[in-house]
């Protein structure tokens, strides 16, 4: 049982962190480097004003704010001058990001660790079927699945929604109806920067927080985006899950396997669906 | 041959010789003594750099930041805790001029430059990598170290077990062959002293995630968890056993897990850990009074244990070099092969000349609550081992 918590909350983890990515990715078209950069941020973000206010839930919300303004400025002034350039360009940009952003948060923080405690109300643990199980992971779980009900209405079942997925699929059409296309995109990729923020503070109390956060989560992050499909929330919400669920039952049964066991999923799939494991192919006349 | 051609023969060799002796004069009498620092400011070891810089800075301070009447200057670079970019930094560092090599953190990247400073017969001083094959006989005539070997420590560890007469032992280790190879010491160690090693995980080194090992560890019928690892995967697994409130039934301890350092990014969760400890700003001594309020008065905090060792490693060796009124490196080599330190911050340090490694006390300590001015977690140190307990005598 306590693997499947564990599990759960690693997959959500990873959900809140690939959902921004996908957004941005599979909307945009924009491959971010910089997003475990922006989720390194967010924890950082988190445990300083944690500390300074003694409110986690303020620290949670100035970390998504902060780092969605931060997105919000990465688009407007240095990736929007680029989107009509290879995509090379936008890779080495926010390839640039994450050593702007990763030296911003070493002269801020500095290079030591840092802690945040877990909340008082989410501090405890609780019994299940035998198992210690600490309150915050399933806090992790709750929380990850509000925001994937929240981001599929959202992005299926409202304007918003709807405008953003038009302005991905055609984004001049969009223009030419009235509606303004770029203010769309950047929105997007503020809300992307925003959930990966959102990420880095919900993961503060789990993990110490230090620079190599920016590099060590991008790759399970790429991971999950491909399996899931581009862009497709529900698909990065099972991926994300089959990801936490791979590595729960790895590091019980063969801990020194789990990276093994990763990439070679994410290799069957790349083998044999490259659209990702969740999506159906895309039919072209 | 005429005479003629055989005196124009001789001039010009002399005259080769001459520009020889004047270019060999020059280099070895430089405008600079030139450190080349190669530490970790990022990945798993990346909370070790700085502190590191920190300590050789207070070190080079100390001596009016000259040596040999000339200015010391050093360069700092990050190897990312890997040694692929350790490799290119140090091929840098030495085309650069660097007179010798200072680093690096892990031991892999520490092997990796032993052999470029062998080829290029540069010293090189190491004050952190404890992987025991750094100094075995033979293994490098320039490089030293004057900080703790990984055999000392699990040395340590194991009189730990015996003392608090730990019956079952569950192990999880960082998969990397230096500590995969000090596991099985303490592991046949521990079976032939009747501990029951209850099961063992060997997680990759930076591992994000240990919650599952915790599960397993505390659903085991295991008295204690000896961790083999150190860096961000020790903080992370001892952060998230206290999340299920692990060490209220086994005990934590490892060959080098905890410091203020470590304690600080784990928070109370620490509390009550036992570990080796290579160096401590609470040693009762001249040196390391005069050392740590010169570092507090600098820094504004207590040094930790990578900034005392690279302290006390680089104090030790530009004493050596100073001592040999020379540049050449190899009366340098020579010398700190065979130097005894009396006065180091950690008492009294000898230099073997068989391996190259620095004969030194063992420090054991308990993570515990600190007071002001201390930090709020601080090491106690708990038990010292004399050299001669925790150290193997060197066969050539």
């Amino acid at each position: 049982m306590s693997m499947i918590i564990i599990g759960l909350s690693l997959g959500m983890l990873l959900f809140l962190l690939a959902s921004g990515l996908t957004l941005i990715f599979g909307m945009l078209g924009v491959i971010n480097f910089a997003h475990g950069a922006l989720y390194m941020l967010g924890a950082y973000v988190a445990f300083d004003i944690s500390r300074r206010t003694g409110s986690f839930t303020l620290g949670l919300v100035v970390a998504t704010l902060v780092t969605a303004a931060t997105g919000f400025a990465m688009e407007r002034l240095a990736l929007r001058p680029l989107y009509a350039r290879p995509h090379f360009y936008q890779l080495i940009l926010t390839f640039g990001f994450i050593l702007v952003i990763t030296e911003a948060v070493k002269f801020t923080w500095g290079l030591g660790y840092k802690e945040t405690p877990m909340p008082d109300a989410l501090a405890g643990t609780i019994v299940l079927f035998g198992s210690t199980i600490p309150v915050y992971r399933l806090f992790v779980i709750i929380f990850g699945a509000v925001v994937s009900i929240a981001l599929f209405l959202a992005l299926e079942r409202s304007t918003f929604g709807m405008k953003v997925r038009a302005a991905s699929s055609d984004a001049e059409m969009v223009q030419i109806l009235g509606l303004r296309a770029a203010s769309i995109r950047n929105a997007v990729f503020g809300l992307g920067a925003g959930l990966a923020g959102l990420a880095g503070a919900i993961a503060a109390p789990l993990f110490p927080i230090e620079l190599g956060m920016a590099t060590t989560v991008i790759i399970d992050c790429f991971i999950v985006v491909i399996l899931g499909g581009l862009g497709n929330i529900r698909g990065v919400v099972a991926a994300a899950i089959l990801i936490g669920m791979v590595r729960a039952v790895g590091y019980t049964f063969a801990p020194s396997w789990v990276d093994v066991l990763t990439f070679s999923l994410l290799i069957a799939t790349l083998m044999t669906r490259p659209q990702g494991l969740f999506s159906r192919p895309v039919r072209s006349a | 041959m005429t005479k003629g051609i055989l005196a124009a023969k001789h001039a010009t060799s002399a005259v080769i010789a001459a520009l020889f002796s004047i270019a060999n004069a020059h280099a070895a009498d430089p405008d600079t003594f030139y450190i080349g620092g190669v530490v970790s400011l990022s990945g798993t070891y990346g909370m070790f750099g700085d502190d590191m810089r920190k300590g050789v800075e207070i070190a080079i301070e100390q001596r009016g930041s000259k040596v040999l009447g000339k200015p010391i200057k050093v360069s700092w670079e990050d190897d990312e805790t890997k040694p692929q970019p350790a490799v290119q930094k140090t091929t840098r560092l030495i085309a650069d001029g660097a007179q010798m090599i200072f680093g690096a953190v892990s031991s892999s990247s520490t092997l990796a430059i032993m052999n470029i400073a062998k080829q290029r017969k540069v010293p090189h001083l190491v004050t952190i990598s404890a992987d025991d094959k750094i100094t075995v006989p033979g293994a490098s005539r320039y490089t030293f170290r004057t900080s703790n070997t990984l055999g000392m420590e699990q040395r340590m560890a194991l009189n730990y077990t015996k003392d608090q007469k730990l019956k079952r032992v569950y192990g999880v280790i960082a998969d990397y062959q230096a500590t995969r190879d000090s596991w099985e010491w303490y592991r046949k160690e521990a079976e032939k002293a009747g501990v029951q090693i209850v099961g063992a995980d060997f997680p990759p080194l930076g591992n994000r995630d240990f919650s599952t090992i915790v599960d397993k560890v505390a659903k085991s019928d295991a008295d204690s968890v000896v961790l083999f690892q150190t860096g961000s995967d020790a903080v992370t697994l001892v952060k998230q056993a206290g999340q299920v409130n692990l060490a209220k039934t086994k005990k934590i301890f490892g060959p080098v897990i905890a410091d203020e350092t470590m304690a600080a990014a784990v928070g109370p969760a620490s509390i009550g850990v036992n570990s080796g400890v290579r160096y401590h700003y609470t040693i009762d001594n001249p040196a390391n009074k005069k050392f740590v309020d010169a570092y507090r008065k600098k820094y504004n905090e207590f040094p930790s244990m990578a900034a005392g060792e690279a302290y006390d490693g680089m104090a030790w060796w530009l004493d050596v070099v100073e001592k040999t009124g020379t540049w050449d490196k190899e009366k340098w080599v020579d010398a700190m092969a065979s130097s005894v330190r009396e006065n180091s911050v950690e008492g009294r340090k000898e230099m073997r000349a068989c391996d190259h490694q620095a004969l030194q006390d063992g420090l054991w300590g308990e993570v515990v609550p600190g007071r002001d001015p201390n930090p709020a977690l601080m090491m106690k140190i708990v038990k010292v081992y004399p050299p001669n307990q925790i150290f193997e005598p060197c066969h050539n």
